[in-house]
């Protein structure tokens, strides 16, 4: 380990951030069950935002999940599972639900597109976009439904904002952040 | 026909399909990350089970959350009863259970009904 590492600066920076929660690793099945149990403990004052924070959650993850350049050998997936952060903070009226992984160089440029797209349609629009997309079989390299973005987009009630930082010759890092009320009208 | 079962576990729903009844249970959550190995058993159970005409089927989705890949083999199984249905002479009925504050998951109800040729009974419960 790094001995210039300051966990009292790690502490202090996301305390002025405000997140109240950070993982960074395998974003493996039981991490989703710990982060689960710790949000659903928290968020009693309102179930329906807490199980919308909690989806967020798990969609993200499984991105990260499915979709990280970098990977880690799980010992109990006995697969090569990818490796992420998440994190999750809170302002006085939502909260913020963010991850970030390494992509692919050659894949920068479909996710983007992608939630380009997205962000320009309205509820309606995403909803239609939604059923069109389930309906559709999916494509050959997506591993998961291929409905994660619009799902995100639909929950934040908000425009989902990302960046995408080139750090290597093959890799970018890629940050997607959900914002969610905590008041729902 | 035996009956199927499984239990719940976390990010696992608990699946109970009775087949003197015809009530077939599907409540709790459903987030694993692998949802077509997963439900590959569960549409086994159906399709020997709907290979028998005539059958009247209630079908119960009591679920408090599942993510984007389960909500793909949610309309698998929806596209099997329609099929059923509409081409085995079978009687099909969906109870959508939603917690009365949820408005995603009444939705999403409202958004299957739409999609299928299948009648949804939108129940609230507190």
């Amino acid at each position: 380990m790094n001995r210039t590492f300051s966990h009292h600066g790690f502490y202090s920076k996301l305390k002025k951030h405000k997140i109240n929660l950070a993982c960074q690793g395998m974003v493996s099945q039981d991490l989703l069950n710990l982060i689960a149990l710790s949000l659903k403990r928290k968020a009693v004052d309102n179930e329906f935002v807490a199980r919308r924070l909690f989806g967020v959650v798990v969609e993200l993850a499984q991105n990260i999940y499915h979709y990280s350049a970098e990977k880690a050998y799980s010992e109990k997936d006995k697969c090569e599972v990818g490796v992420g952060i998440i994190t999750v903070g809170e302002a006085a009226d939502s909260y913020m639900v963010s991850s970030g992984n390494m992509i692919e160089n050659r894949k920068a440029a479909g996710i983007k597109e992608r939630i380009e797209y997205i962000n320009k349609l309205d509820e309606e629009q995403l909803k239609t976009y939604y059923k069109e997309q389930r309906r559709l079989p999916k494509p050959e390299e997506s591993k998961g439904a291929n409905l994660g973005f619009i799902d995100l987009a639909r929950r934040s009630n908000n425009p989902l904002k990302y960046t995408i930082t080139q750090v290597s010759e093959q890799h970018s890092f890629f940050t997607l952040s959900i914002k969610i009320k905590k008041e729902t009208t | 026909m035996e009956n199927f079962y499984i239990k719940a576990a976390n990010f696992i729903p608990e699946i109970n399909f009775n087949a003197d009844s015809g009530e077939l249970s599907i409540s709790g959550e459903s987030y694993h990350e692998y949802t077509q190995e997963f439900y590959q058993p569960v549409f086994e159970w159906l399709r020997g089970y709907l290979a028998t005409p005539n059958r009247v089927v209630t079908f119960n989705f009591r679920m408090y959350y599942y993510n984007t890949s389960s909500s793909r083999r949610f309309l698998e199984i929806f596209d099997l009863l329609e099929d059923y249905q509409n081409n085995h002479s079978g009687t099909i009925v969906i109870n959508w259970y939603y917690k009365e504050n949820d408005l995603d998951m009444l939705e999403s109800g409202e958004e299957y009904a739409e999609d299928t040729g299948l009648k949804f009974n939108l129940l609230p419960y507190s």
